[in-house]
């Protein structure tokens, strides 16, 4: 092989390049830099406010519900679909947890009471397995197009949801699990977020280390290759649906546990909001790219512009949904134009 | 002669989803009417067409969305926002003349709307769901925040236009009266616009060819950007005439009424055969659609079925209709397969 | 017929800071048949769409029929009598064929109105240019591929084309449907119209050209008569490298039987027997769509066979899935390179470690870093991955270096049976020249080897023995002592 000579030198070349070409970092980098600047700025101008225990109690609890529908979300993304049906996979699993706890876990007391709740979480949890799973059938094995069958299973699990409940509100929980929505650790964290940041630590590692979490991007940019490589499509889009339910399950639980009830249609605009975080986060929607942790920073974000809007009380609550519009289509276009970019460096640099 | 002929069109009808849709409508209709004995009374089928009027309107705008580019996600809204803005209009000039100048107004927003839509989807190829999703949330957020729009009664001269009917009729056998609002004249006559442009202009044939394969459109001279932008600009506009038609037959404007209309809407579309992909479909098919939905909605109590059913019935509808037409389109590659070779990939 | 119908001089076009045309001259004479070959990434569809005005050159002349321009635009293009059929022949599948045949026509004239009537005239007039039988009223999608490249071809004749550029036109066409094609382009020539026929098969070349130009590294290299090309001079120009392709080093040690089919049936293919033995190089050869590709694609799981079985060294295996038959020590190199094999825009290392991910991952599923950069670095030097960096998108990289990084996926997994469907389609000669070393020296380290190629060249050069399929059944097998062009070409 007369080749292998002169392309010896291609191996010492790439270790010398190995950090030269890494497109996500730039992305983050932005994302660190947006969050400080908001944060900087809303300290400066609402110190009072803004720099309080209580704003930041309040922070941590609200941005955990949609933090990690958009992580499930996001999963989906990087597959090459969409998850439209996160949010109301987290009502459906709150109404079924609560409703099993209020049947079986207010008429009793003591240790059979936390068994009755434990089991009710966990129904809960099943819930979101099973409504991701029906998600990734539909897609994997019918192959119906990820947007419409999620936006079909939305309307299933509401609907679900609602022959459940009758359209009313659950509410009335037992005091314990009650309670769980307002423990705090060390003063400064909820229980919530602390839930939170350990499901973004385990995805982020899960997602960006394990192979599954290669396949799943490699399944993203290329569902075809990916079966001609070997690798079963169909076990990884039902796991990354599945993945995606539960998460969005574990989301409606403690949004029950906080605000100690459920309803079938509660958070509707979190399903464009979520959509915003993961685009933000730098997950691309035509599959493939992006990071868990870019998610999370996203999040951040966004939970600190929605607070600091929040202290000018002229600003209605429907103007925010103005405000997350043009973000997500800002942050479309600015992406875009990023990636025209880097396309034209990385041509520059590969061509001698 | 007449024979062959015959069975080969019939064959040829047995094809299309159309056809299987007014197949289930027919055995739906007679099973409702076994049930109830109301469906086919002359003042169930004038509420049938009334309900249908801004569900037809609005499935022209996904229907064109499909067909060009992808989903629309953004007529409700649009629908709201202009619709308010043209009732705004009557009050603050305190105009009094024909109504198709309130029309004309929301149009002129609506259109606006729809623009923005279309430079954004037309001019970077984002994905058009996405792109709608987050003008949806805006036009919400301006309607709702900068507005503060609220339950409005409609101004006298709209609220006039919204009492004339073309026809009433009465049930002899209950003495139920219904009668069919003018509005559902417009939806006609959008109709059959559609499909005048659709089949008859070259742009028209341009919104299938960009559907059908957006390269080849750009060789054969189409400019693909300008249909796009004009598929989701005119979509505003229609979009606007809905609003209008749905707050007069309300004779309220209610600015939360509107939102998530579009899902039952965009299952009817997809109902009727509208291949998701794009550059299939017809407007017959949006017109079956639209009545097996409208059926749906409408007949639930009829046949004793409660209220709040209604939304996993149209969750279920959406999804073994996506189903199905997924399906057949794969059936259609697995025919020219057989022709040629066959791509080992499911 | 001396007169240059196009002429174009000192070219230059740059694409950010790539010089994609570094001064190329081209003359196409009138009534000629042009062909026009390189290899990939040469300039060869940069100057068609110089001359199709879908580009602006940075410097340099155009001249067509007399006419100077210092750019061509598409209308202007389409006015000078310029067409071009695609490799895609830019179909709309949904649309009826008479809409196919007369959008383009009826959009250069600038309609708005639709007149069915004018539609099917000018549908039945593109059609009777070249004889072509089809239903007007069918959908696109419904017809077959030859058929759709017709639709092209008719289509292109409309507007009275004087110069019809033809972009690797036979890439997707059976045997029989290239001879009809060839037909077709005879007749336009006899008509007067100029052709420049884009094309690397040299076989095409010498059968229906009248004169070549080639280019390389966006220059063009020679142009001179047919007459005066030969295979040798061919090769050398499009690489600038002189090849000997080495059939010596067939003589290997051929063992036992790896892969044995007993009345292997499936959709495209039926009662197909072969046996591949150890250190063998078998050639599966055939018209597109006689099943050679089914075949490959029901060895490797992803057509399941109707009846008879399938064997691997001896016992009998059922192949439902890909991953099963990576299990079993069968690998697949697909047809079509970018949609079946790669991840364009990930990078190379991952799309060579892919089928060793299990193997470079703990028991929780962790992948080691570590182990995937060395055994990336480790393929792309064996190989020969020209690249400077393996965290680069594999779409960075020339067709051959992209199918060495396939190639490397699966040598990787370490298979006892290689199925290589089109192994060097679209890829330049310098790496088909390596690309076939590589499976020899393969070969003679025991691995079984199976190519399902139309190429004769490479089948000859390569394979021990050769398969031929018609109509989806073995209709001859041919030894290597009886392997040459010509028996081959008797028995496809």
């Amino acid at each position: 092989m007369k080749t292998v000579a002169q392309t010896n030198e291609t191996a010492t070349l790439r270790n010398k390049s190995k950090f030269s070409f890494n497109k996500m970092d730039g992305n983050i980098l932005r994302l660190l830099i947006i969050m400080f600047t908001i944060f900087i700025v809303a300290s400066i101008t609402k110190p009072d406010t803004f720099l309080s225990l209580a704003n930041f109690l309040s922070m941590e609890k609200q941005l955990v519900e949609y933090g990690l529908m958009a992580i499930g979300v996001g999963i989906a993304m990087i597959a090459g679909g969409i998850d439209l049906s996160a949010v109301y996979i987290a009502n459906l699993s709150a109404i079924v947890a609560g409703l099993f706890m209020k049947t079986f876990a207010s008429a009793v007391t003591g240790t059979e009471q936390i068994l009755f709740i434990v089991l009710g979480i966990l129904l809960g949890l099943l819930t979101g397995v099973v409504c991701g799973l029906f998600n990734g059938f539909l897609i994997a094995k019918l192959r119906v197009p990820a947007m419409l069958a999620t936006l079909g299973t939305m309307q299933l699990y509401m609907g679900i949801a609602i022959i459940m409940t009758g359209g009313s509100i659950v509410s009335g929980l037992p005091q314990p699990f009650a309670q769980l929505g307002r423990t705090n650790v060390f003063q400064v964290f909820t229980l919530s977020f602390i839930v939170y940041l350990v499901i973004v630590a385990f995805f982020s590692y899960y997602i960006g280390k394990t192979k599954y979490g290669m396949k799943l991007y490699l399944l993203g940019t290329n569902e075809k290759a990916t079966k001609f490589a070997g690798i079963k499509n169909h076990k990884i889009i039902m796991r990354a649906y599945m993945l995606s339910g539960v998460i969005s399950a574990s989301a409606g639980l403690l949004s029950l546990a906080r605000i100690n009830s459920a309803k079938a249609d509660f958070g509707s605009s979190f399903v464009m909001l979520t959509i915003l975080i993961a685009v933000l986060g730098g997950i691309n929607p035509d599959g493939g790219k992006g990071k868990i942790y870019g998610i999370f920073l996203a999040t951040i974000i966004v939970q600190l512009m929605s607070s600091y809007l929040n202290m000018f009380p002229q600003i209605s609550n429907f103007y925010r949904d103005m405000i997350w519009g043009i973000a997500l289509i800002l942050v479309l276009i600015i992406n875009y134009v990023l990636n025209k970019k880097s396309e034209a460096k990385l041509m520059r640099l590969t061509s001698q | 002669m007449m024979n062959t002929l015959s069975s080969k069109t019939l064959k040829k009808l047995a094809t299309r989803p159309e056809f299987y849709v007014f197949i289930i409508i027919l055995l739906l209709s007679l099973f409702i009417q076994a049930k109830s004995g109301l469906f086919f009374s002359n003042n169930n089928i004038v509420d049938l067409l009334q309900s249908m009027t801004v569900p037809l309107i609005y499935a022209i705008c996904a229907y064109l969305g499909f067909i060009s580019t992808g989903p629309d996600v953004s007529f409700p809204l649009i629908a709201a926002l202009s619709g308010y803005l043209a009732t705004q209009f009557v009050f603050v000039t305190g105009f009094d003349g024909p109504i198709f100048v309130v029309f004309l107004v929301a149009i002129f927003f609506g259109l606006i709307m729809g623009a923005i839509n279309g430079f954004i989807i037309a001019n970077y190829n984002f994905p058009s769901l996405i792109v709608t999703l987050g003008t949806t949330s805006i036009f919400s957020g301006i309607l709702l925040g900068v507005f503060e729009a609220g339950r409005i009664k409609l101004p006298e001269s709209m609220i006039a236009f919204g009492n004339k009917s073309l026809f009433e009729v009465t049930n002899a056998g209950t003495g139920l009266g219904s009668s069919l609002p003018m509005t559902f004249l417009i939806a006609v006559s959008l109709y059959i616009l559609t499909y005048l442009f659709l089949n008859f202009t070259m742009a028209g044939r341009g919104v299938f060819a960009v559907g059908g394969d957006e390269t080849s459109a750009e060789r054969a001279g189409f400019n693909v950007k300008r249909i796009r932008f004009g598929v989701f600009t005119v979509n505003g506009g229609i979009a606007a005439i809905a609003g209008v038609c749905y707050s007069i037959e309300s004779t309220y404007f209610l600015p939360t009424e509107f939102a998530g209309k579009e899902m039952i809407v965009i299952a009817a579309v997809i109902l009727g055969g509208t291949r998701l992909l794009g550059g299939v479909g017809t407007l017959t098919g949006c017109v079956l659609g639209t009545l097996l939905l409208t059926i749906v909605t409408n007949s639930l109590i009829l046949i004793g079925v409660p209220i709040y059913w209604q939304k996993f019935i149209i969750g279920a509808i959406i999804i073994v209709g996506t189903a199905i037409s997924v399906i057949q389109i794969s059936d259609l590659k697995g025919f020219r397969r057989n022709k040629r070779r066959k791509v080992g990939v499911a | 017929m001396s007169e240059n119908l196009i002429s174009v001089k000192g070219i230059h076009k740059y694409f950010g800071g790539v010089h994609a045309l570094k001064g190329v001259d081209l003359q196409i004479k009138k009534g000629e048949v042009h062909c026009l070959a390189g290899e990939n990434g040469c300039g060869k569809s940069t100057i068609i769409k110089v001359i199709s005005g879908v580009h602006k050159p940075d410097g340099g002349d155009i001249e067509i029929d007399g006419q100077k321009y210092d750019y061509m635009t598409p209308t202007e293009s389409i006015k000078q009598g310029i067409q071009i059929i695609y490799q895609d022949f830019s179909v709309f599948p949904n649309l009826s064929v008479i809409e196919n045949l007369a959008f383009n026509k009826v959009l250069a004239n600038k309609k708005k109105f639709v007149s069915r009537k004018e539609f099917r005239r000018i549908a039945e007039e593109a059609i009777s240019k070249i004889d072509f039988d089809v239903d007007l009223d069918a959908l696109v999608e419904t017809l077959p591929v030859a058929d759709k490249q017709l639709i092209a071809i008719s289509r292109a004749l409309l507007d009275n084309a004087k110069l019809i550029i033809m972009d690797e036109p036979t890439t997707a066409l059976t045997k029989k449907e290239v001879k009809r094609m060839f037909e077709i382009i005879e007749r336009l020539k006899k008509e007067g119209v100029t052709i420049l026929f884009v094309s690397h098969k040299l076989e095409e070349v010498f059968e229906i050209c009248d004169s070549v130009t080639i280019f390389r590294n966006g220059k063009n290299v020679i142009s001179c008569p047919v007459s005066e090309m030969d295979e040798k001079k061919f090769s050398y120009h499009m690489t600038g490298r002189h090849f000997e392709e080495d059939a010596a080093p067939k003589t290997r040690n051929i063992g036992g039987t790896v892969l044995e089919t007993k009345q292997l049936s499936a959709q495209g293919f039926n009662d197909v027997n072969l046996q591949l033995r150890k250190g063998e190089i078998l050639g599966i050869t055939g018209q597109l769509g006689s099943g050679r590709t089914e075949l490959s694609l029901a060895l490797f799981g992803l057509l399941n066979p109707d009846k008879g079985e399938i064997k691997i060294e001896g016992k009998e295996v059922k192949i439902p899935n890909p991953a099963k038959a990576q299990e079993l020590g069968i690998a697949l190199v697909p047809e079509d390179r970018l949609t079946e094999g790669l991840f364009l825009p990930q990078s190379i290392k991952r799309n060579i470690v892919i089928t060793r991910i299990d193997e470079l991952s703990n028991k929780l599923g962790i992948v080691n870093t570590n182990s995937i950069d060395d055994e990336s670095a480790k393929w792309v030097r064996d190989i020969g991955v020209a690249t400077k960096n393996d965290e680069f998108p594999v779409s960075t990289l020339s067709g051959g270096n992209q199918q060495k990084v396939l190639l490397a996926r699966w040598i990787a997994s370490e298979p006892k049976v290689l199925i290589l469907n089109g192994p060097t389609v679209g890829v330049d000669i310098g790496a088909k020249h390596d690309i076939h070393n590589l499976l020899r020296d393969l070969a003679s380290k025991g691995m079984g080897i199976i190519i399902v190629s139309d190429d004769v060249s490479e089948i000859i050069n390569t394979c021990d023995r050769v398969i031929v399929m018609q109509k989806g059944q073995i209709t001859a097998e041919v030894k290597e002592a009886d392997l040459n062009a010509k028996t081959l070409a008797n028995y496809i």
